[in-house]
């Protein structure tokens, strides 16, 4: 029995799908690759595999993690070898290590995650860099900013995002390359926000009508996991 | 200026699911417009997650991509947002392997399943920038090509399409396409094309053909040129064995709505339900041999990765040895956690053991589709099978464990009175006493009613559609009936919608303007509940001066030319008539009119 955890890089030809997709793609890759998978008991008996955190639709990825288990032994080279021969372009395999059976599942550790996101303009528009730091501090210095949530049954619920939004600053940009924010936001099962939302709120800040011609790129860095009070790189030790 | 798929990658971003559009899927075929000597892109008038369903769709890019200088790519009916921007930005519809635009390829051939996607071909054709008609096409535009069930009665379609393939085309459409790059070639021009085209058997040219109408009737159907055909006979597959079928299928990342290997069991069935144009057009039965479907399933399970396999046919249980089947894809695939199922069960106990055999986990629902709720009603469309057989078949699926039924009935059908439909809610209202009086469990049901559209090339092909004002009164006894019955789900489908469908389905010519009117005002997805709109399609029907109901409740007689009859689906004229006869003068049958 062997438990593998694994990091991926998603790159743009892949970043229309959703978490659920992913986790398909996944599940269906490795069920091609012929490693000995390990699956759980019951009627419906499902592969033992996780992601560590639902990766948004649109966002690229350079460090994302995700762990399986086996009902034999596979080293992680063998992993490796297997597995990316069955993963469509936009999809990368980055490493792999073995895991103990019985640690606790990998989506319990993440803790925060951090974004780049780009702003992209047209050609002959000019984004002015001032107006937006303005308006970060703006949203930075509020002490509520609050996010809609859906429940079950239609019941639609507010909760306060600001103290998720742990770091966010414009990068000093280097000449002719996009505006680029950095947002680092807490993440998984102790609640989140969604950089869009993020984004979105941001514009909302905005003075001036933004009639910029230009879009965003986001790209997640990486996740985290809380370590002795310090956030620390998922992937550390991998 | 920008290219193309960088204006394509910003509209991806401001999409809802961008993945209808991107391609790239495992198992998708990118081959090089370079090399190809054919290219077609094959299009499907409905959203990526339906098309994507589709077998006849996975089974013709297989078989086209297969042959090396043959080039197909999909393109599906885009959301109403992406249409949105595609025509904000001036940008042409385009497909998904390449994200070339349609006018790229040398054909662009759709897949006519159902007649409420029309409005959705025009849209395309349209959003494709080609031309909508063919009289306004020239050279440089692809051939717009046309084939599945709807192919069958074509004609309120025919302005629209240079050609259409009848029947089954997974071995001739390679063929077809051979003959079109060796046209291209030495044909005179593009008419002068789709005549020499019409030579081969299947390929139906409707620009050569001119109707004759006297007052309301169909009374001649005139060839414009001697070489094309008098008549277009359908073209089938001899042997499943030898017939292309993909090893390999497309996997959709976002979730289609049937998303799981599927082999086909046999071709056709021989239950000859009257309603049934499936069961008439795709005849004669034709068997896969239980090798070669292993051999298919094991092939798509390994280079899919499913974990579900379905074994598909029109009517699954009456292939021969089935359970001696099952047994060997059990055994051939074991270990590899795949769930073998079964559409379209029959209400017998032989289906409900298998049912049994097969399914693992929680059992909710099993559905049946007993379409009428009389024995007489179920005589008269030949769906033979007893009240007896019913009840025993839910009582071995009940000891098997399941909590309930979802059971499928028409209304409308022809000879039905109101008692036949008051019969639907008694029925429904019996099964439930009986499992709790005799068996004291309480049995989930719920209760689906459609509404009959008599179609081309049935038994009921003569036949008229109930009016919708009839049809809502009896959707109006049957809600009257359940609400005494709770707990009891009952759905229907919207009237309007099928009577849209019957309009179409043994339409004519002269519902060409009203179609093409119709996707002016904006009619798009007719078949989705939340786009159809009756209030625009009566508009485009009053601009274009046609009573749609002249279509849809049509009573045609034996010897009125029917606007298919050129149109030779393989069965002999007679045998529809002897089985529209037979329906009438069933042995209790001794109500209603008669022709």
């Amino acid at each position: 029995m062997t438990r593998i955890r694994f990091s991926f890089a998603r790159r743009d030809a892949l970043k229309h799908i959703s978490h659920l997709d992913m986790m398909r793609l996944f599940q269906r890759a490795l069920r091609r690759s012929e490693l000995p998978l390990a699956y759980s008991e019951g009627y419906n008996p499902h592969l033992r595999f996780n992601l560590a955190a639902p990766l948004p639709v649109n966002v690229t990825a350079s460090e994302e993690l995700g762990e399986v288990f086996f009902s034999g032994t596979v080293t992680p080279h063998r992993f490796i070898s297997a597995l990316s021969e069955q993963l469509p372009e936009g999809l990368i395999l980055t490493g792999a290590c073995s895991e103990d059976y019985n640690a606790p599942s990998l989506p319990s550790f993440v803790n925060a995650a951090l974004y780049r996101a780009a702003l992209v303009a047209e050609e002959g528009c000019r984004v002015d860099l001032s107006q937006y730091r303005q308006a970060l501090e703006r949203l930075l210095a509020r002490e509520e900013i609050l996010a809609p949530r859906t429940k079950k049954k239609r019941k639609k619920t507010y909760v306060n995002v600001r103290p998720y939004i742990f770091e966010a600053y414009f990068k000093e940009p280097v000449k002719d390359t996009p505006l680029e924010l950095h947002m680092l936001l807490q993440a998984g099962s102790k609640g989140g926000v969604s950089p869009f939302f993020v984004i979105e709120q941001l514009e909302k800040e905005l003075f001036c009508e933004c009639n910029y011609k230009a879009h965003w790129e986001l790209h997640r860095e990486r996740l985290y996991r809380e370590h002795e009070q310090f956030l620390q790189p998922l992937s550390e030790g991998m | 200026m920008q290219t193309l798929d960088s204006k394509i990658k910003r509209l991806l971003a401001k999409v809802q699911k961008p993945a209808r559009y991107v391609g790239n899927e495992w198992n998708a075929r990118k081959k090089d417009h370079a090399t190809a000597a054919v290219k077609m892109a094959l299009a499907f008038p409905d959203l990526y997650e339906v098309g994507m369903s589709n077998q006849g769709l996975k089974i013709l890019y297989d078989s086209v991509n297969n042959i090396p200088d043959m080039l197909m790519e999909r393109v599906f009916a885009p959301g109403d947002d992406m249409e949105e921007l595609l025509r904000a930005h001036d940008m042409p519809l385009f497909t998904l392997e390449s994200w070339k635009p349609l006018a790229a390829f040398d054909l662009v051939g759709f897949s006519l399943q159902y007649e409420l996607s029309y409005t959705n071909v025009l849209n395309m054709l349209d959003l494709a920038k080609i031309p909508l008609f063919t009289e306004q096409r020239d050279e440089e535009d692809p051939l717009v090509v046309g084939g599945g069930p709807c192919a069958f009665n074509p004609e309120p379609l025919a302005p629209f399409f240079d050609f259409f393939i009848l029947g089954e085309s997974e071995e001739c459409l390679p063929e077809i396409l051979a003959i079109i790059k060796d046209l291209k070639q030495e044909a005179y021009d593009r008419r002068d094309l789709l005549v020499r085209l019409s030579e081969q058997e299947g390929v139906y040219v409707p620009s050569q053909y001119q109707p004759v109408y006297r007052g309301e009737k169909l009374e001649n159907l005139e060839k414009k040129d001697p070489r094309v055909p008098a008549v277009i006979k359908k073209r089938l597959v001899e042997d499943l064995d030898s017939a292309p079928y993909p090893a390999a299928p497309v996997i959709p990342y976002i979730q289609a709505i049937h998303d799981r290997a599927v082999v086909e069991l046999f071709r056709g069935c021989s239950r000859g339900c009257r309603f049934c144009q499936a069961g008439y057009i795709f005849r004669p039965v034709r068997r896969r041999s239980r090798e070669k479907i292993l051999e298919i399933a094991c092939e798509q399970i390994a280079k899919t990765g499913y974990e579900d396999l379905s074994l598909a046919s029109l009517s699954s249980t009456d292939y021969p040895h089935l359970d001696e089947l099952i047994e060997e894809l059990d055994r051939a695939l074991s270990g590899e956690q795949v769930k073998c199922n079964l559409p379209s069960l029959r209400l017998d106990s032989y289906s409900i053991k298998l049912a049994d055999r097969l399914h693992r986990g929680k059992r909710s629902n099993l559905t049946f589709a007993p379409e009428a709720a009389t024995e007489r009603l179920r005589r008269v469309i030949k769906k033979n099978i007893s009240e007896e057989e019913i009840f025993s078949a839910l009582v071995d699926a009940v000891e098997a464990g399941w909590q309930g039924f979802k059971l499928y009935f028409m209304i409308g059908l022809p000879t039905e009175t109101e008692a036949d439909v008051e019969a639907i809610v008694d029925l429904c209202s019996r099964i439930r006493q009986y499992f709790r009086r005799k068996v004291g469990r309480k049995i989930s049901l719920s209760v689906s009613v459609s509404t009959f559209v008599p179609k081309a090339h049935t038994p009921f092909q003569w036949e008229p559609q109930l009016p919708l004002s009839e049809v809502a009164y009896r959707q109006e006894i049957i809600q009257q009936g359940f609400k005494k019955m709770p707990g009891v789900d009952l759905s229907w489908h919207d009237a309007e919608t099928s009577f849209l469908e019957a309009v179409f389905a043994r339409g004519d010519r002269r519902l060409a303007p009203a179609l093409e009117r119709a996707f002016s005002l904006g009619c798009r997805f007719d078949g989705w509940t939340e786009y159809f709109s009756m209030p625009l399609w009566r508009q485009a029907f009053q601009e274009a001066g046609v009573k749609p109901e002249d279509f849809a409740q049509r009573r045609f007689a034996y010897n009125d030319l029917l606007p298919w009859d050129h149109l030779d689906c393989g069965i002999k004229r007679e045998i529809f008539v002897r089985e529209h006869q037979k329906a009438f003068s069933s042995d209790d049958y001794n109500q209603g009119e008669t022709i």
